[in-house]
């Protein structure tokens, strides 16, 4: 059997594409001691459906999709992407799966048709298919131009199309981008979010993390609020603000932050602490 | 792990690293163009500055007190300097007064020479002229003028000593008095392989480790640095295949530049831009080049393992060349083992990995093949290299490459979970103290102070420490519950008879391995028995070894392996190595590891500490006593059929010991180790 084979394209008859169960992570930090990262995370995410991950920086939402990802090993819980377990079946999961985050570079002395090859060869892609789909990718995300020139060489929105084909190279049925617009300019960040739509239209479940609400809003279908570690609120935009009675999810994401620390009149830092107002 | 996954990943890593303008200028261009525009110039500059010396003119000056005898002297080395045909180096004399002068012209260089002849001593034997030479070392012409009119005055000396013998009637050359012809028992070509053999496994270890690490350091270092490790990590290969094409791609790097730096110096040596010895043609056969091949395999698998790992742990290419000397000079110092005169394979030596490989292609070089060593040296190489593969395997299963936390889950437990990442560390350290204390202090102190020191303080305190530290809970760490009856009865029948086959194998690896001279032997029995009191040599000896070594190695130590997650025979195994270990004498290793591996495999099964302590117990007293009490010939051998009857009831223990192990402990015998993450 080949690993192309092996992977599955399609999700279990009525199984979510994602599903996190239950999902800990800690660590331990020499100055702050025990850090529990991610605290018990639950959700699921169905083909054809944008769920997001809204939370402050440090709130857990990368080390959450590194552990779907399967390079941090959960502490406790699990999740299954595909069916397949993160902790049972890693290499099924991550042929399941297209992994794109800001801290994950390209090769900078491949060129873009090398480096999409590449990938969707160590990925399990047929290996006969190969060259049309990289083919396909190269038309798709305009990259023929510069085809040829070592990604070293490349710009910094030309590296994001190659990036973003990368992801996909080997035609993946669920999809994580983590704060995928961090570092890109508007035109850039714009590009990446019809990019994102396109892949929802073709049915990907696709997890999307980031701490920029008007993404969010503008993307997901579903929202998870994510604050030191925990899932605050989970829902259509509609549906979340329905519960919190806000209308903006700026407003709505503050509701459920100050709500879960329990101190009135806190505005919440961009670590994630909360940061109590002067009375006056 | 599929050959297609393997291959692509391999022809990335050796895409990246052709494309690296850096390496391939270090690997390739600086040997091809560098080394030998080098020795072309320092070859160049040699031959000029001996052309000068050769034509040069030589100012000297003649002083002392006794220049009207010695100067006849003089005249005449300086006229067999001008008759010399090799040399156009001509002396010159110049007149000076001022001795004082003259020393400070020759440190200014304008002079080369000082030629002092004194009158003999007032308390001197012969009445002759004493020459004194003054020169100044630093200067090539000084110092050329020296050995030169030195040499030609010894020469001198000896025609006029030769004429005073031949003048009183004694023969004067050395062959009318005898002749003396030799003959080499070996070809050149075993005396060219003798040369080979010893340079051959330094010259490659230091190739492979110059030529490996411009791979290796970029392999996963220099991913991590780059960001290109988590995009790697996060795709479907799996870590078996990503470290198997790293480690591929290091060994034939290393491989491809020490091939260049060999066809370097053959072409240049050929051009004659570089001197190598005469008569290196090494007579070797079809199956003794395979052989080589085949010792040179583990040697560049180690290397690279070792290197890839040594790019895994390290944070950064900074780090990673931090680390870079020591681990370089790990592997070169045993690789200039074989260089050592009078070492031989069949030695200790063999179980030292590159060393023993060393020796054994030393030994096939010169045709003296050894196969059953040459097969130990390979095994003892060629494992640790697979050992290292799997480490690295696990490496990058390591959270620490990708997240930021500097410590991962065992940390966040802490104590028990992270006891087993620091055990091998804590032992080495005991292991220091250990021989610091018995090589340093073991006379002053004496067999009691030794065994107090380093069993109660040592081993047990350090113990109950480590325990301490790592909040370890107490009974389950040293096995302190009771076992079943059984066991006992088989521990009763197990010690002595695996005590018997440790005598026979201590004495076969005496007669095969480590031929010990007996006066160490005589020395070693009089340390063990030290003209103590029966009841003291028995608590000294048996009791207290078999409590505080049991807590610390069959306790502490198997706990700390067993989290490592091995399989039950690398537990068993690496115990009994590392108890043989701290037994220091190089010829008591294997009996106290074969010792040690039978007391790990019994508190496996047993879950209980208590029939090591028995079985230890009984192997000391019964190696002691009876020979003590006089029960026991110490010349005379066992009969022919002791090891084998030793066999069958050890066999037969264990069975005892089987039937009385629960589930749980045939469960935990049972265990396979923990593979890596894929």
């Amino acid at each position: 059997m080949t690993t192309a084979e092996s992977a599955p394209h399609a999700p279990p008859p009525g199984a979510p594409a994602v599903e996190v169960l239950d999902l800990r992570k800690s660590f331990w930090d020499e100055g702050r001691g025990e850090v529990r990262a991610v605290d018990g995370l639950s959700f699921e995410c169905r083909s054809g459906e944008v769920f997001g991950l809204l939370g402050a920086n440090g709130a857990g939402k990368t080390t959450t999709l590194r552990m779907l990802s399967t390079i941090l090993r959960p502490t406790e819980g699990t999740a299954r992407i595909m069916g397949h377990d993160v902790r049972e079946a890693p290499e099924a999961v991550r042929r399941s799966l297209g992994f794109y985050s800001a801290s994950t570079a390209l090769y900078p002395r491949l060129n873009a048709r090398e480096t999409l090859d590449f990938f969707a060869r160590i990925n399990g892609y047929p290996a006969d298919r190969v060259p049309s789909r990289v083919e396909a990718l190269v038309e798709r995300f305009g990259i023929r131009e510069y085809e040829k020139a070592r990604v070293e060489k490349l710009s910094s929105g030309m590296k994001q199309k190659v990036s973003i084909a990368r992801t996909i190279a080997h035609d993946p049925p669920v999809l994580i981008f983590d704060e995928p617009t961090v570092g890109l300019d508007v035109l850039n960040a714009l590009e990446m979010v019809r990019v994102i739509r396109e892949l929802r239209e073709e049915g990907k479940a696709i997890l999307f993390s980031s701490h920029i609400m008007s993404e969010v809003e503008k993307l997901c279908d579903r929202i998870g609020i994510v604050h030191r570690g925990r899932l605050l609120a989970m829902g259509t935009l509609e549906e979340l603000r329905e519960s919190s009675g806000r209308h903006y999810l700026e407003d709505i994401f503050v509701h459920h932050v100050t709500a879960a620390e329990g101190v009135e009149g806190a505005a919440v830092g961009f670590a994630g602490e909360l940061v109590e107002e002067s009375p006056e | 792990m599929t050959a297609s996954t393997l291959g692509t990943l391999f022809r990335n890593e050796i895409r990246m690293l052709v494309r690296d303008t850096r390496t391939i200028l270090i690997a390739v261009i600086a040997p091809i163009v560098i080394f030998p525009v080098l020795a072309f110039v320092m070859t160049t500059v040699e031959s000029r500055e001996e052309a000068r010396l050769d034509t040069a003119t030589f100012e000297y000056v003649v002083s002392g007190d006794a220049v009207a005898s010695g100067l006849p002297i003089l005249e005449r080395a300086l006229e067999r300097v001008a008759g010399d045909s090799t040399t156009r180096a001509r002396f010159e004399r110049v007149e000076a007064d001022d001795p004082d002068r003259v020393r400070a012209r020759i440190a200014d260089g304008s002079l080369a020479l000082l030629v002092e002849i004194r009158s003999p001593a007032d308390d001197a034997e012969v009445d002759v002229p004493s020459f004194v030479l003054t020169y100044r070392g630093p200067s090539d012409l000084s110092r050329r003028a020296e050995s030169t009119l030195r040499t030609a005055l010894d020469d001198v000396r000896e025609e006029l000593r030769d004429s005073a013998f031949s003048g009183a009637g004694f023969p004067v050359h050395r062959d009318r008095v005898a002749r003396v012809e030799r003959e080499s028992v070996a070809s050149d070509a075993r005396v060219a392989g003798a040369f080979l053999g010893l340079a051959l496994t330094p010259f490659l270890v230091l190739l492979m480790l110059s030529g490996g690490s411009i791979v290796a350091a970029d392999a996963i270092s220099g991913e991590k640095e780059r960001g290109t490790l988590e995009t790697l990590l996060t795709s479907a290969a799996d870590r078996r295949s990503i470290v198997r094409a790293k480690l591929l791609a290091v060994v034939a790097v290393g491989f491809t530049v020490a091939s260049i730096n060999v066809a370097n110096l053959v072409v240049y040596a050929g051009l004659g831009v570089l001197d190598l010895p005469t008569r290196l043609a090494v007579d070797l056969s079809p199956a003794g080049t395979v052989l080589l091949a085949l010792l040179i395999l583990p040697i560049t698998l180690l290397v690279a393992s070792a290197l890839l790992l040594l790019s895994g742990f390290a944070k950064s290419y900074r780090e990673y060349q931090t680390w870079f000397f020591p681990v370089f000079l790990c592997f070169l110092l045993p690789a200039l083992l074989p260089v050592m005169p009078g070492l031989e394979l069949r030695s200790a030596a063999v179980i030292l990995p590159i060393s023993g490989v060393g020796l054994a292609i030393r030994d096939l070089l010169v045709g003296e093949t050894d196969p059953l060593f040459a097969g130990l040296a390979f095994l003892t190489t060629a494992l640790p290299a697979l050992g290292l593969t799997r480490v690295v395997e696990r490496a990058l299963s390591n959270e620490r490459l990708i997240s930021n936390a500097e410590l991962d889950e065992a940390d966040l437990v802490g104590g028990p979970a992270l006891f087993p990442r620091h055990a091998l560390a804590w032992f080495l350290g005991f292991w220091v103290v250990f021989f610091v204390n018995v090589l340093w202090f073991g006379e002053q102190l004496g067999i009691r102070g030794q065994v107090i020191v380093n069993l109660v303080v040592i081993f047990f305190g350090g113990s109950m420490f480590v325990v301490r530290r790592y909040r370890l809970p107490v009974r389950e760490t040293f096995g302190l519950r009771a076992p079943s009856p059984l066991a006992w009865i088989a521990t009763l029948i197990a010690a002595p008879s695996a005590l018997l086959l440790g005598i026979g194998l201590s004495e076969w690896m005496i007669r095969w391995l480590f031929p010990v001279p007996e006066g160490m032997m005589e020395a070693m029995a009089e340390a063990m028995t030290a003209d103590l009191p029966l009841w003291q040599l028995v608590v000294f000896v048996a009791v207290m070894p078999a409590i505080f070594e049991e807590l610390a190695f069959r306790g502490l130590l198997v706990r700390g392996l067993r989290g490592m997650k091995l399989p039950t025979w690398a537990v068993i195994v690496a115990g009994g190595a590392i108890f043989g270990v701290f037994h220091v004498s190089l010829f008591r290793i294997f009996p106290t590891a074969w010792l040690g591996m039978n007391l790990v495999a019994v508190v496996l099964l047993t879950r209980s500490i208590w029939p090591a302590v028995l079985w230890h117990f009984l192997n000391n007293a019964l190696a002691i006593v009876p020979t003590e009490l006089g029960w026991v010939d110490t010349t005379g051998a066992f009969p022919a059929w002791t090891p084998w009857v030793s066999l069958v009831a050890l066999v037969g223990a264990w069975g005892l010991f089987w039937r009385s192990a629960d589930d749980e402990g045939r469960a935990a015998f049972s265990r396979r180790g923990s593979r890596p993450r894929g």
